[in-house]
């Protein structure tokens, strides 16, 4: 027989102590542990058994790792945190005493200096490390980068932040890191892949933040301090990465005057003395571009969606054609792994947006202006990141960095939040591109008015166009149009799931189809027995459809009721569909008419052939009725019998599990339930929507 | 104004020593340069000699005739005393001894002689001890006839008195002078009033002194002195002449009795004192001892002189009588004292002259005194004025200067204090200096080394070193070295930081000078770290401007806002804004911040596998249930009739008819297709039929087998239900086995002879009975539960499981010999139900939580199987007897595969309520079924297969529904055709179910 073990030697009991038994052993205060376990990264632990862990009965709420704060007993911070002690002690007897000079000076001589290099160095072994943990403290320095600076968050903090955000942010920039973005009721949302990592980051919109009387601003200033310290080891280096030196140089003058990107001047480390103006151009790129842009202004047919150009490179490689899709570089492109057997699992599908090429490009060839009412910092931001080289902005948002002022020819978009601009008045002169480049200034315009020969978009237009990775058709962005909604590029479309992107009948469920065609047909009927009196009753449409028939053709009749409304209903959505997913391709409304040509076609018939029905003074509807009745009836006790057996074979099969695999399969089955269930709802609601839409545009 | 002299007396020991040394110091043979010796000698015998003072007035009291005679009550007390003073004669003999040892004491004591002055003291001491208990005697009531002896006493040691005086040696002759000084004065004012109080305490001081007397040896003495003080007190108020205040002399007395005690204490210790030095005979207290002796011899010696002084004071002119001799009015002499003026210059004397001298004892005591302590010259204090003439005071003046409405503790007076000595004590009481002419840093003043005070002495005579004067050789080269650095400029001078180098400090701090990374070495990643979940990334619902189904209708955003913020499954609610321009800034973004930094630092982290596979891969594959045909599916025949619980069924062994008995005592026989009753017969009006089965067996009979009650029923079935060929088997059988027990042996004897009680008796029922079918019935003395037949059908068990007859709950009937066995089983816990083994001869029995098996034929126990169940229902064994089902109470159906071990090869929990009954087919179709009270059966497919290599295969195959749970009962009973896929029920609703 062995020895008897003593109890809580071993295992849980070793491993794991109390928040009081820890801050006991380090001999140190409360606050100064939690800032030693914010700086060190240490977090307490969940064991496998409290029971265990804990030697009171009463039950500890904090549990951690034995080893971390082992560890902890020989970090260099804990002797800082004693000097800082030591030296608050003086300062308080040297107040009491009434000698402030002595204060001041035991204050700045002797307050140590705490750095953390050898934490970041020691929770992130490799470079790579850090950058997995970047979402948190990017998050962090941009908030408090747009905080106003309060006796809380001391004003060099906020600037500090600005800038290491803002240093961040050039290296985005010059590398065209940034991958997708996403405009929230929260913020804007970026995600940039830096050396293989995807970091996201949460941008709050630059409105004054609301801190409540809860929040610990001493917490937070801890995290801002390990975090700067981070961040500009990250920053150091991924500019020495590119051959940058590290800190750039911030003009101070420009950036008082609020030029945020473009009061860095970022240098090359081989010549260092030679400054290169981060906004400064290329100018032969510049020239060369700007020719460009011009030759696309001045073709007939501007097309904004096809206002793609090929550039140097892309030019090698298409054969002097136009190129029709410029995110299809043969090299870059990535290849879909679809498996062929559907139950397969499926794969982890690479990235559909913007590769580095095609954030390089995507806004490469433009000009653009930013009108007074957008979000200068944001778009500037994006749009650099993704290639545009010249953005102008209104002298209100800030007089430095601004390409060209409004009035500039060479603009090729501009992106406004206003409600409608209105077209220039008749007067105005109608001169050719290559005048209003020289005079143009001088044309006296009035304000408020469109200025020709450039694109007005929203600003959404850039973000959509940034995650689809190709630019959007500007028309659905124009000011004032009813913009389309903002989606998500990081929802992954799962089985079973709800998909706003794809219409309704592709994803339902067969029950939901049923139950659904049956609603409208019952509403059929009733309709129909109210119209017993003759009179005109609305019709039930998709109202997509209606829509679009609305813009495009104008239907003929009134809007009758339809028997076989619900079938139709069907085919238009998928027609429909295609139609919708089609729009991108084939950037034109050519199939979307020809669609719609043969569903009014046949519509114009069906309403014939019901019209001679009633003139045979037949009533084959309530024949028809019965029988289809009859029919749904019968469909629906086969459907609910066969799912009535497929449960008894589930229940049949669970009886052979064991207990915890069958409650294992129990709470997956709950929450697959569940989910199915919030998809219903989106479901069942896009489908109250689309019938809402659909009735009043008729009537 | 002898009364007041008197007075001095009462002063407590403290005093009365300082006193004496005081006028010690008075005279002028006393120097302050005096031995100290001496001085503490001269405390003790001062101490001392109070003490024979105050016993040495006691004595006088009753010795002194002047005053006694005068007193009329005086001289009645007188004449009855006088009665009993034969009996004091021993003790007044006992004092002449006494008195005259002590005159030769003296005598020793001139003479020096050590030896004897030791021995002679103590024995002195033994006397006075004696005394004290004379004196006891004397206030016992007899002082009177005891003062004429006294007198007499006295007379004769006058004379040595005197002569002791002269002897005394010239060293010590001025103290004794003075002793004799102050005690002679004393001595002549208590003689007049001890008489007075003698006549009181005659009569009420007796207790006081006995309790003097019980407290110790020389406590007597100490109430001596009190009775004196007391009457001193008395006299400084009263004229002792007037009869009428005697009374309240005696009140007085009475108040002060119980005070006298704590100041009688001191006297007392102080004389324990003496006593032990008397004891401890050493060298040093032997002067004190010759002191104390001749002290003593003096002091006796006065008692007996009436004037004693006189001549004293012609001897020693030194000494300066302090007062004048004058004639009383009783022509007496009187001696009027000047004024003492104490000498205050000796360190007793340091503190300030107290208002009051009682000394340390509270005023309390005082209470009862118009005066509050005496003076030096013993003169009363009066008591300051209080009450009503202090009230007329101060309705008369104005509140005096420095009024502070305190009394003060000593005197009784108001405490006045001056501006000055309040300003002091407000300062004092503020932790300010005392005064505005304190200085609380005064110059020092260098007693050692100032001016004129030098110390002459140096501590050290060495000279002073050289390397005083001589620069150091090391201090030089380093001195050299500091040149050099700082010459070539390895050494900066300090120059405090401007803020310019603070700053371009602080930004080199600020940013990143190096790269961290430089020499970065991936580390493998270690189980305990678990780096914090990222957030995740936001969905269509987080947009500004979302697709309209994601947008919350008025419900939901009802519930959404009245929920609480914790419950909330998302922290925002879906927004739709037609522009960028109108999205409004997000109130809760610093909020979340915050919260996530709490989480990153103070959420506990733990490692958590999330499984990401499809439920329906769980799911275990199961053949078909379409492949395992045919299985009973529908309920095709209902059995109604019977009313209540229909407790058990059986198909007969030809499979046309179902038997099944019920609550209602009843059993009955239905058409297994039509359901329709056949047959029925009511065995008992109370009692329910517990078992029905049919005889199985290879001989084609129609035996109905019914246990109701205590009593098994053997059934014929009537109605031409069997053929007339099976019917005279069937008798037959039951017959053949009256034939067996006639020639039965005589059944078994116990011990004692007498025939064994039989526990079960087969008899023929009664005709009309019979007339009905019954043949045969066979009564036991426990109510069988269940009935098991062995495959020929000559066998059967049945179970009684009852607590009360453990041995007999399990009987095995043999019908051809109608004879009933009870085999010694040792179970633990009750037995249950039991099964023949179809093949072999095992017996399978199942208690509550096991089933042993039993070879019958070699009689002992061949396996026991652990089902694990709490509570077993029922078992049924395959018919190629190699597995065997156990049904329990707690809800599992066990299959135990009798090849592989104790524990069961498969748990099926598949009921939600008790299973009471479990079958297999056995008729070859491995299919098995299970009631419960949940009110379902289970059918289920259960392959055996030959191959011992493969397992048992269970499958579910069907849930057949219809019995109603009635009292939380549901299927009772469950069997199987026998050849086809029929499966048969019954239920506690009163049904008997056929299922195809």
């Amino acid at each position: 027989m062995g020895k008897i073990k003593k109890k809580g030697t071993s295992g849980n009991a070793k491993n794991y102590i109390t928040r009081s038994q820890a801050v006991r052993k380090l001999q140190i205060p409360l606050p100064d542990f939690r800032r030693l376990c914010i700086f060190k990264g240490i977090y307490p632990r969940e064991p496998r058994s409290k029971k265990r862990a804990s030697k009171s009965s009463t039950p500890s709420t904090t549990f951690y790792y034995t080893k971390d704060i082992q560890y902890l007993l020989h970090e260099p911070l804990l002797e800082k945190f004693r000097d800082q002690k030591a030296l608050a002690k003086k300062i308080s007897k040297a107040l009491g005493r009434n000698e402030v000079s002595d204060a001041a000076r035991l204050e700045r001589n002797l307050t140590p200096r705490i750095r953390l290099d050898h934490i970041i160095k020691e929770r992130y072994p490799t470079f790579v490390d850090a950058l997995r943990d970047m979402d948190d403290a990017l998050s962090m320095l941009f908030l408090f980068a747009n905080l106003p600076s309060t006796e809380n968050v001391p004003p060099k903090a906020v600037a500090k932040c600005q800038r290491l955000t803002l240093e961040f942010e050039h290296y985005l920039i010059r590398t065209h890191s940034l991958r997708k973005s996403f405009l929230s009721i929260k913020g804007i949302y970026y995600q940039a892949t830096i050396q293989g990592q995807d970091v996201l980051w949460l941008v709050p919109y630059r409105f004054v933040q609301r801190a409540g009387t809860d929040i610990d601003f001493r917490i937070m200033a801890t995290f801002v301090e390990f975090y700067t310290t981070l961040l500009s080891f990250v920053n150091f280096r991924l500019y020495t990465s590119i051959g940058l030196v590290y800190p750039p140089k911030l003009d101070a003058k420009s950036e008082e005057s609020g030029a945020e990107l473009s009061a860095f001047q970022l240098e090359n480390q081989g010549n260092a003395g030679q400054a290169e103006v981060a906004e400064a151009l290329d100018t032969e790129m510049h020239s060369k571009a700007q020719a460009e842009a011009d030759r696309l202004l001045s073709l007939p047919e501007a097309e904004a969606g096809t206002a793609e150009t090929g550039d140097v490179q892309a030019e090698a490689l298409t054969a002097g054609d136009e190129p029709t899709a410029v995110d299809e570089p043969a090299s870059t492109t990535l290849d879909q792994f679809t498996s062929l057997d559907p139950n397969a699992d499926t794969l982890l599908q690479p990235s559909l947006t913007a590769d580095v090429y095609t954030a390089s490009q995507l806004f490469e060839s433009f000009t653009v202006f930013l009108s007074r009412e957008t979000p200068r910092h944001p778009l500037e931001f994006i749009l650099r990141a993704f290639g545009c080289k010249r953005v102008g902005w209104d002298t209100s948002l800030g007089e430095p960095g601004a390409y060209c002022s409004e009035d500039d020819m060479r603009i090729t978009h501009q992106i406004v939040d206003r409600p409608d601009i209105p077209l220039p008045s008749p007067p105005l002169t109608d001169g050719g591109l290559d005048t209003d480049d020289e005079d143009g200034p001088a044309v006296a315009r009035k304000t408020n008015e469109r200025i020709p020969g450039r694109i007005y978009v929203q600003p959404q237009w850039v973000w959509d166009s940034v995650n689809a990775g190709q630019l959007q058709r500007a028309d659905l962005y124009a000011p004032g149009a009813t913009l389309p909604p903002h989606l998500s590029p990081w929802v992954k479309p799962k089985k079973g799931g709800y998909d706003p992107t794809v219409p309704l009948a592709e994803q339902e469920t067969a029950a939901e189809a049923e139950a659904d065609s049956e609603e409208d047909e019952l509403e059929a009927d009733e309709a129909l027995e109210e119209a017993s009196d003759g009179e005109e009753i609305e019709g039930v449409r998709g109202d997509e459809e209606a829509r679009e028939l609305e813009d495009e053709v104008i239907v003929d009749d009134g809007m009758d009721v339809e028997l076989a409304a619900s079938d139709d209903d069907e085919e238009d959505d998928i027609l429909d569909t295609k139609a919708g997913a089609g729009i991108d391709e084939w950037g034109g409304f050519s199939g979307d008419e020809a669609g719609d040509v043969d569903e009014s076609t046949r519509e114009a018939r069906a309403h014939q052939a019901e019209l001679e029905a009633e003139a045979l003074g037949h009533m084959p509807q309530s024949g028809k009725n019965d029988a289809k009745k009859q029919a749904r009836e019968a469909a629906q006790s086969k459907r609910t019998k066969a799912e009535r057996e497929a449960l008894e074979d589930v229940e049949r099969r669970k009886l052979m599990m064991p207990r915890r695999k069958r409650k294992m399969f129990e709470k997956m089955v709950y929450s697959n339930a569940k989910k199915d269930e919030e998809a219903e709802r989106l479901r069942a609601k896009k489908r109250k929507i689309e019938k809402q839409g659909g009735k009043p545009k008729a009537g | 104004m002898a009364a007041r002299l008197d007075g001095k007396a009462a002063i407590p020991g403290q005093d009365r020593r300082r006193k004496f040394v005081l006028e010690l110091k008075a005279t002028s043979g006393y120097k302050s340069e005096a031995k100290l010796e001496l001085r503490t000698m001269l405390d003790r015998l001062s101490s001392l000699s109070m003490d024979l003072k105050s016993m040495h007035a006691v004595l006088l009291g009753f010795s002194s005739p002047t005053a006694f005679t005068t007193k009329t009550t005086a001289s009645r007390k007188k004449l009855q005393l006088a009665a009993t003073a034969p009996k004091l004669r021993p003790g007044l003999l006992d004092m002449q001894v006494l008195l005259a040892r002590l005159s030769t004491l003296v005598d020793a004591d001139s003479e020096a002689d050590s030896c004897v002055l030791v021995d002679e003291s103590i024995e002195t001491v033994a006397a006075i001890l004696r005394v004290v208990l004379i004196r006891d005697l004397i206030s016992g009531g007899c002082r009177d006839s005891i003062s004429e002896a006294s007198k007499q006493l006295r007379k004769s040691s006058g004379d040595t008195c005197m002569e002791t005086n002269h002897t005394l040696p010239g060293g010590h002759t001025a103290l004794n002078w003075k002793m004799a000084k102050t005690v002679v004065p004393q001595r002549a004012g208590q003689k007049r009033k001890v008489v007075e109080v003698a006549q009181v305490e005659a009569e009420e001081g007796n207790g006081q002194l006995e309790i003097g007397a019980l407290n110790g040896e020389f406590e007597g003495d100490g109430e001596g002195e009190d009775v004196v003080s007391e009457d001193d007190s008395d006299e400084g108020v009263d004229e002792y002449d007037e009869e009428d205040d005697e009374e309240g002399v005696e009140d007085d007395d009475d108040e002060l009795a119980s005070d006298e005690i704590p100041s009688s204490e001191e006297g007392e210790e102080d004389v324990r004192q003496q006593l032990r030095d008397l004891k401890t005979s050493n060298g040093h207290s032997e002067p004190a001892q010759s002191l104390m002796g001749s002290d003593t011899a003096k002091a006796v010696a006065v008692i007996a002189s009436d004037t004693p002084v006189k001549p004293f004071v012609d001897d020693d002119a030194a000494d300066m009588p302090n007062y004048t001799i004058t004639t009383d009015a009783n022509g007496n002499p009187r001696y009027i004292y000047g004024e003492i003026d104490p000498v205050y210059d000796s360190d007793d004397s340091d503190a300030a002259i107290p208002g009051n001298t009682i000394g340390n004892i509270p005023l309390s005591y005082y209470d009862a005194y118009p005066h509050i302590g005496y003076d030096i010259n013993g003169r009363c204090i009066a008591r300051p004025a209080k009450g009503e003439a202090l009230d007329s005071l101060l309705d008369s003046i104005d509140i005096p200067e420095g009024w502070t409405g305190l009394t003060d503790p000593a005197t009784g007076k108001p405490l006045e204090l001056t501006a000055e000595q309040l300003e002091t004590l407000k300062k004092l009481t503020r932790n300010e200096t005392p005064g505005d002419g304190y200085d609380p840093y005064p110059d020092m003043v260098e007693w050692f080394t100032g001016k004129g005070k030098e110390e002459v002495m140096p501590l050290s005579g060495a000279p002073e070193p050289k390397r005083r004067f001589v620069p150091s050789m090391h201090e030089h080269k380093r001195v050299l070295k500091m040149v050099k650095a700082i010459r070539e400029g390895r050494i900066k001078p300090y120059r405090a930081p401007t803020e310019e180098d603070r700053e371009r400090e602080e930004a080199e701090h600020d940013f990143a000078t190096y790269d961290v990374w430089a020499t970065e070495q991936s580390r493998p990643d270690h189980v305990m770290n678990i780096p914090a979940p990222k957030l995740p990334p936001p969905g269509y619902e987080e947009s500004y401007h979302p697709p309209p189904e994601y947008l919350p209708d008025d419900v939901e955003r009802q519930t959404w806002e009245e929920q609480d913020e914790e419950d909330r499954d998302r922290d925002f609610l879906p927004r739709d804004h037609a522009a960028l321009r109108k999205v409004p800034g997000y109130e809760q973004f610093v909020k979340e911040k915050f919260e996530r930094c709490l989480d990153l630092y103070l959420a506990p982290r733990v490692r958590r596998s999330k499984l990401n596979i499809d439920p329906e891969s769980l799911l275990p594959k199961l053949p078909d249930p379409a492949e395992l045909k045919p299985f009973p599916t529908t309920c095709t025949t209902i059995c109604r009739g019977h009313e209540g619980k229909v407790r058990s069924i059986s198909i007969d062994p030809s499979g046309k008819w179902i038997g099944s008995g019920g609550d209602d005592g009843t059993v009955r026989v239905w058409d297994i297709l039509t359901g329709r009753q056949l047959w029925k017969i009511k065995l008992s009006k109370e009692e329910a039929v517990n078992v029905v089965s049919w005889r199985p067996g290879p001989v084609e009979t129609c035996i109905l087998v019914a246990c109701c009650g205590e009593t098994i029923y053997f059934l014929l079935p009537q109605n031409d239900l069997c053929t007339p060929e099976t019917e005279a088997k069937s008798r037959d059988l039951l017959d053949a086995g009256y034939g067996y027990a006639a020639t039965a042996p005589a059944p078994a004897k116990t011990s004692t002879g007498a025939t064994k009680p039989s526990l079960s008796s087969w008899t023929r029922p009664p005709t009309p009975l019979q007339d009905r079918g019954c043949l045969l019935t066979l009564t036991l003395h426990t109510t069988p539960k269940t009935l098991a037949w062995h495959r020929r059908g000559d066998y059967f068990s049945t179970v009684s499981p009852s607590a009360t007859a453990v041995s007999t709950a399990i009987a095995i009937h043999t019908l051809s010999k109608h004879q009933t066995q009870h085999p010694r089983l040792r179970l633990r816990g009750l037995a249950q139900t039991t099964c023949f083994h179809p093949l072999k001869p095992l017996f399978f029995v199942a208690t509550k939580t096991k089933v042993r098996i039993y070879d019958l034929q070699a009689q002992r126990l061949e396996k026991e199987l652990l089902p694990g169940a709490k509570w077993i229902s029922s078992i049924s064994l395959h018919p190629q007897g190699s597995n065997l089902l156990v049904a329990s109470y707690d809800k599992r159906l066990l299959w135990h595969d009798l090849e592989l071990g104790a524990t069961p090869y498969k748990v099926i929990r598949h009921h939600s309520k008790a299973v009471r009954a479990v079958a297999f087919h056995m008729g070859g179709l491995p299919l098995l079924a299970d009631g419960s009270d949940d009110g379902t059966l289970h059918v289920l497919h259960g392959k055996v297969v030959g191959d011992l290599m493969v397992n048992a295969a269970v499958v579910p195959l069907r849930v057949l529904r219809g019995h109603a749970v009635v009292g939380s009962l549901g299927v009772l009973g469950v069997e199987w055709h026998g050849r086809e896929a029929w499966c048969v029920s019954c239920g506690a609703d009163g049904t008997v179910r056929v299922w195809t």
